[in-house]
């Protein structure tokens, strides 16, 4: 196994009107090249706050104690070309007043050294592997002229625009349905498994998780709970807080909670 | 007697030179006391009936009547007195409040404006309403944004039951918690219904969910209903293409040792 990224004691403490938050705390965690691992724990327990360390976009009031080491890439990833970012809400990274095309080609020109029209053909050639509907129109597309699924394609072309090595994906799917969801983590899993990428999936959902990743992190009040094959933690939590979680998850077959006595009739 | 009935609703929006349906001929009611979910893929139509039930936007055609009062024809005082029964919380209090506002002003504004309790009487109203939400008291003095997800939306709920609503809309308003504040927050609506015969109109993309607290589902396409029924009934086995497909691809864990 080679190991893309291995973090050592990550601490990052946020500063806000005077107090600090100590949103991570002692954190150590390898991530092998090629793996696609999930990070799953309550809200505030710290992991988007993870995914920015990572990628090196914690806001500026924030003190970080970190030792990430990028074996797997031999030097400090450059964020943008490196490390590919997709959030719950493509509208927050994709510009309301540019064409889409125009934003697509500008990430690959930047980073991989092309001419406009190379960098044209590239963003088109994106929106063809991320299956979005008559590509050519589309380049010409501003973000509000597409459904919330189509936006969040956008946004993942637009990331794996300069052949990142890592794709951290931070809720990406939360918002959209179903059915949309279903397709666009079939299209990660397929773009990671092509490109060789890793991936880094944070989601409350541990169902999603469970079948996309194959290892999963939890996580707690800024720390590290445990970590191991998706089988092992699904199955065989060590720990009762990653039970709390798994029960706490409403499947498609769980008890209702609904009384029905309680209906007046 | 239904306490909600809507009636061949409809909506137009315009779209590149040509218009529309985003509601297209929909009817429903709603019994007191009773959970309908209305779940269907994005852009199928669940927040605009959620709109227009609330008055929010007009419908192009159609009938609601709420508490046996033709609910479109109302205005001015009517509507206001008939609006504090028909209550909503959203998916992010943080958007829908100002984040500055302390809870208890927060909490006030539905007592003051629907004329529900004298001045001096408010704090004691307050008060009592944290309690029925399960926050502790001293959250009273706190800002909006000094306040965790979860404790925000119980607040988002203290004010919707203020003004003792037999109605509320909920779109999407679970989906951004956690799991176990989900949970939590649930069980608190299903408190509540059970002891105030509160009605939920409940929208959510999370079929696990709808199945576990309604009663009734109606799923949507295209402005459409493609189907409804029983809510474990239509999601153990939905009848409709639309059900068919976003059941199929629902996310499943697997457990072999639960
Ligand atoms: N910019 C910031 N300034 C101050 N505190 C912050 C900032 N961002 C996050 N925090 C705090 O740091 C902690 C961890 O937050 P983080 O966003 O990493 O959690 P999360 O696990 O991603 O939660 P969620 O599931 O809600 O997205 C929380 O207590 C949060 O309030
Ligand atoms: N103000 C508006 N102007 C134009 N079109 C609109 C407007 N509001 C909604 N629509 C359109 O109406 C349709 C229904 O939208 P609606 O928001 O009701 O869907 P939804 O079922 O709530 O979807 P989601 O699950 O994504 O929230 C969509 O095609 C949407 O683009
Ligand atoms: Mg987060
Ligand atoms: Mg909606």
């Amino acid at each position: 196994m080679t190991v893309l990224a291995s973090i050592r004691d990550l601490t990052v403490t946020y500063r806000r009107d005077g107090t600090e938050v100590a949103a991570l705390k002692n954190i150590s965690l390898d991530i092998a090249a090629g793996e696609r691992l999930a990070i799953i724990g309550e809200s505030g327990s710290g992991k988007s706050t993870l995914a920015l360390a990572i990628a090196g976009l914690l806001p500026a009031p924030s003190r970080i104690d970190v030792w990430i080491e990028w074996p797997g890439l031999g030097r400090v990833p450059l964020g943008g070309r490196d490390i590919g970012f997709v959030f719950q809400d493509p509208s927050a990274s994709l510009d309301p007043v540019m064409p889409i095309g125009q934003q697509i080609a500008e990430v690959a020109r930047t980073h991989l050294g092309l001419t406009w029209p190379q960098a044209y053909a590239k963003a088109k050639n994106l929106l063809e592997r991320v299956r979005l509907p008559d590509p050519d129109s589309a380049l010409l597309a501003f973000p509000h002229q597409l459904s919330g699924g189509q936006k969040q394609r956008v946004a993942i072309a637009a990331a794996i625009a300069a052949g990142p090595k890592l794709l951290i994906a931070d809720e990406a799917t939360s918002a959209l349905d179903t059915i949309v969801q279903a397709e666009i983590v079939t299209l990660i899993r397929r773009l990671v498994a092509e490109d060789g990428m890793t991936l880094l999936f944070i989601s409350h959902d541990i169902a999603l998780a469970a079948e996309l990743a194959e290892r999963i992190a939890v996580f707690r009040h800024g720390q590290l709970v445990e970590l191991g094959a998706t089988a092992r933690i699904v199955d065989a939590p060590a720990q009762p807080y990653t039970r709390a979680l798994l029960d706490a998850h409403i499947g498609l077959d769980a008890e209702p909670l609904l009384n029905r006595s309680g209906l007046a009739t | 007697m239904s306490l909600l009935t809507v009636s061949n609703l409809t909506k137009r929006y315009p779209r590149g030179g040509k218009s529309i349906a985003a509601v297209d001929d929909v009817s429903f009611h709603i019994d007191p006391g009773e959970t309908l979910a209305l779940a269907g893929p994005s852009g199928s139509g669940k927040s605009t009936i959620a709109r227009l039930v609330l008055r929010l936007i007009e419908p192009d055609a159609g009938r609601i009547e709420f508490e046996d009062n033709d609910f479109l024809a109302l205005s001015g005082a009517s509507l206001r007195a008939r609006r504090a029964r028909l209550q909503t919380v959203f998916q992010d209090p943080l958007a829908a409040f100002n984040p500055r506002a302390t809870v208890a002003r927060v909490l006030d504004d539905p007592l003051r404006i629907h004329g529900i309790a004298s001045r001096s009487e408010r704090p004691r109203r307050i008060a009592a309403l944290l309690e029925r939400v399960g926050l502790a008291a001293e959250l009273a003095s706190r800002a909006i944004h000094e306040i965790s997800g979860g404790q925000r939306q119980r607040v988002a709920i203290a004010r919707a039951i203020a003004t003792k609503p037999s109605l509320i809309v909920l779109d999407e308003a679970v989906s951004a918690l956690d799991v176990s504040v989900r949970g939590q927050i649930l069980h608190l609506l299903l408190d509540l219904q059970r002891q105030e015969r509160i009605a939920y109109l409940f929208i959510s993309h999370d079929l696990g969910v709808v199945r576990a607290v309604a009663h009734r589902v109606i799923l949507l396409d295209a402005g459409r209903i493609a189907e409804s029924g029983d809510a474990r009934a239509v999601i153990d086995a939905p009848r409709s293409a639309i059900g068919k497909a976003l059941l199929a691809a629902a996310p499943r864990l697997h457990r072999t040792r639960p």
